[in-house]
């Protein structure tokens, strides 16, 4: 069973290295998405706050030139991007985004406001 | 007794072959607990690793998201909920695939979870070739009820290194993809292709979800 799915993948996996499968077309523009999702753990120097928020800032409107959505998770994390840099207004605008684009991510987005929120009034 | 023995020869190749068969097609996957949950929204949790490569988890991380969204599930967004899980006490993967489900619907409000274990990672030294893998277990279970949903391999390698130019070439061709390898990791390439693999293959592969935009 383990073979047979490993089989598969492997063929699949060969059939695309050989490039017979062509890339297929996608719903969202995800410009840098993942690039950055990589470069902010392996080279952290090349993925910085600033340079995120400048590329996603990007992405996204290249996203609406082009008249695709933007991927889920891409506003919530320009919205922690901000939050890092200390941008709280901006930070709080981008989380509300993510939700009112995707209102399966509320229990999250509230949560993280509220807590942001509460910290506030600690100080 | 002869006949018996017939028999019994039969039964074994008849066997042989449903084997041999089962081997070049891999039966459907059976849906029907991925059919009754009817996830909306997938977590991914941070991969356990069980490869030497400590950088796994997170190139892993980075190639995940896109090929489920792409199948019409909403993914939350996965260095938000690592920074999250961080900064509420779980300083690991290994720590963060032990929360609870019911904590992970109420502060989260996930659907499902995936849990991601990395088996395989990185360059193989070989003396002819070198060959780059990636090879992890996927299992996606419903919050609500724990119930396992979707299980699958997400598996892919490359091949390099045969330069031509008989075995002593083919040796130094090695040895030149090894230095090379070590500057550019083919991991996060493979990665990609090996979770669309696991995720879109016909049979095996994952339901569309609620948010798949049809042709």
């Amino acid at each position: 069973m383990k073979f047979n799915k490993g089989l598969s993948a492997a063929l699949i996996s060969s059939c695309l290295l050989a490039g017979c499968i062509s890339a297929p077309k996608t719903t969202y523009h995800w410009g840098q998405y993942e690039k950055l999702l990589h470069d902010m753990y392996m080279v952290p120097g090349e993925a910085t706050s600033i340079v995120q928020i400048e590329k996603i800032t990007t992405d996204i409107q290249q996203a609406e030139a082009l008249g695709k959505p933007v991927p889920p998770g891409v506003y919530a994390h320009l919205g922690y991007m901000y939050s890092i840099e200390g941008n709280n207004v901006a930070a709080t605008d981008a989380f509300n985004t993510e939700k009112s684009l995707y209102p399966d991510s509320q229990t999250l987005i509230d949560g993280m406001l509220k807590r942001a929120e509460d910290f506030k009034k600690q100080l | 007794m002869m006949d018996t023995y017939k028999k019994l020869s039969l039964l074994s190749v008849t066997a042989l072959v449903l084997l041999i068969t089962g081997c070049q097609t891999a039966p459907p996957y059976d849906y029907s607990a991925l059919i009754a949950s009817k996830p909306k929204s997938i977590l991914i949790i941070p991969p356990n690793n069980s490869s030497i490569d400590v950088n796994a988890p997170y190139i892993f991380l980075s190639t995940i998201t896109k090929p489920i969204a792409e199948k019409g599930y909403y993914v939350f967004p996965v260095a938000v909920i690592d920074h999250f899980l961080k900064e509420n006490g779980l300083p690991t993967p290994a720590e963060m695939n032990t929360i609870p489900l019911d904590k992970i619907r109420e502060h989260i409000g996930a659907d499902a979870v995936l849990y991601v274990s990395i088996e395989e990672w990185g360059q193989k030294y070989q003396v002819i070739s070198s060959t780059s893998v990636v090879r992890s277990t996927l299992r996606l279970v419903d919050t609500r009820t724990g119930d396992l949903l979707w299980e699958s391999t997400a598996f892919a390698q490359q091949q390099s290194g045969d330069g031509g130019g008989g075995i002593l070439g083919a040796i130094i061709a090695a040895a030149i993809e090894q230095v090379a390898g070590s500057l550019i990791d083919h991991t996060p390439q493979l990665s990609q292709w090996a979770n669309q693999g696991a995720v879109n293959n016909t049979r095996q592969g994952l339901l569309d979800g609620p948010y798949k935009k049809k042709e």
